[in-house]
């Protein structure tokens, strides 16, 4: 492993600063070329774990209708609602 | 490798300064743009809701067990483009709680150690890109510049997978017998 790994340069950190400023929802709406790359990097680590606990209690959610509900006739209407739009 | 130009960025703006460097980006935004089709939107419902009935058709299902099943069908929507979704097919069931376990885990006086060559990399970088690498399944060892190329194909993945199943779930509480306020006919996406 070639200790080059280890050293970012700045032309790469500009690169990942636009790229995850692009994502990043927060950012894209200030706008913010100030943003340093540690504070975009936490931003989107924060974001990523956000979007875990969103999907955590989706699945929650979901878990508690499908206990009550017949899921052969709700996938039927999912199939249905899919391809309506 | 056609590049459709999903945003309508001008191609005018490809030949600015780093021609290829935006070339290459655009490309990049394309990809994370297939994300937020319907198309794979629906695709990945669909395959959410064929697993949904294998979780409620076994007689004993983990408590975890929706919750990887969207994963598993998120990381097969990606169609092993990306390291990310290749880590999530080959994981077993109880990887998920040890991550959890682990995604606040602070690094204590990090990049204080004892190689030199980690001090030409600000610390405070460096820590975050490895909460980063541990946050993204399958990342924690790449280099920053890969670790990110996963972070935003995975962010991308995930907010469409909130999407879906946001959906599935007004759906399926409708279907239910309309508890919700919110309209039956109308997609939130």
């Amino acid at each position: 492993m070639s200790s080059r790994r280890s050293r970012i340069s700045d032309e790469e950190i500009k690169e990942l600063i636009s790229k995850l400023q692009f994502l990043l929802p927060e950012t894209r709406r200030q706008g913010a070329s100030r943003a340093s790359a540690a504070k975009l990097l936490k931003e989107t680590c924060n974001y990523i774990e956000s979007l875990h606990r969103e999907v955590d209690d989706l699945s929650d959610r979901l878990t508690e209708l499908m206990a009550t509900m017949d899921i052969g006739s709700a996938q039927a209407e999912i199939v249905r609602s899919l391809l309506r739009s | 490798m056609a590049i459709s130009d999903a945003e309508g960025e001008s191609p005018a703006a490809a030949k600015e300064v780093g021609g290829e460097r935006k070339r290459k980006r655009l490309a990049e935004r394309s990809l994370l743009a297939k994300w937020k089709t319907e198309g794979e939107r629906k695709s990945y419902s669909s395959k959410l809701i064929e697993a949904l009935r294998v979780v409620r058709r076994s007689s004993c299902p983990a408590p975890r067990a929706v919750r990887v099943a969207a994963d598993r069908a998120l990381a097969v929507t990606a169609r092993g483009r990306s390291r990310w979704s290749r880590a999530i097919l080959s994981r077993r069931t109880l990887k998920l709680r040890s991550r959890a376990r682990v995604a606040r885990l602070k690094p204590p006086a990090a990049a204080a150690g004892p190689r030199a060559a980690e001090r030409r990399k600000p610390p405070a970088l460096e820590q975050k890109a490895r909460v980063l690498g541990r946050l993204v399944p399958g990342c924690r060892k790449l280099p920053l510049a890969t670790l990110l190329e996963e972070a935003t194909d995975y962010i991308a993945a995930l907010e469409m997978q909130v999407r879906a199943m946001s959906a599935v779930a007004e759906i399926l509480s409708a279907a239910a017998g309309g508890g919700r306020s919110s309209s039956v006919a109308a997609e939130p996406m």
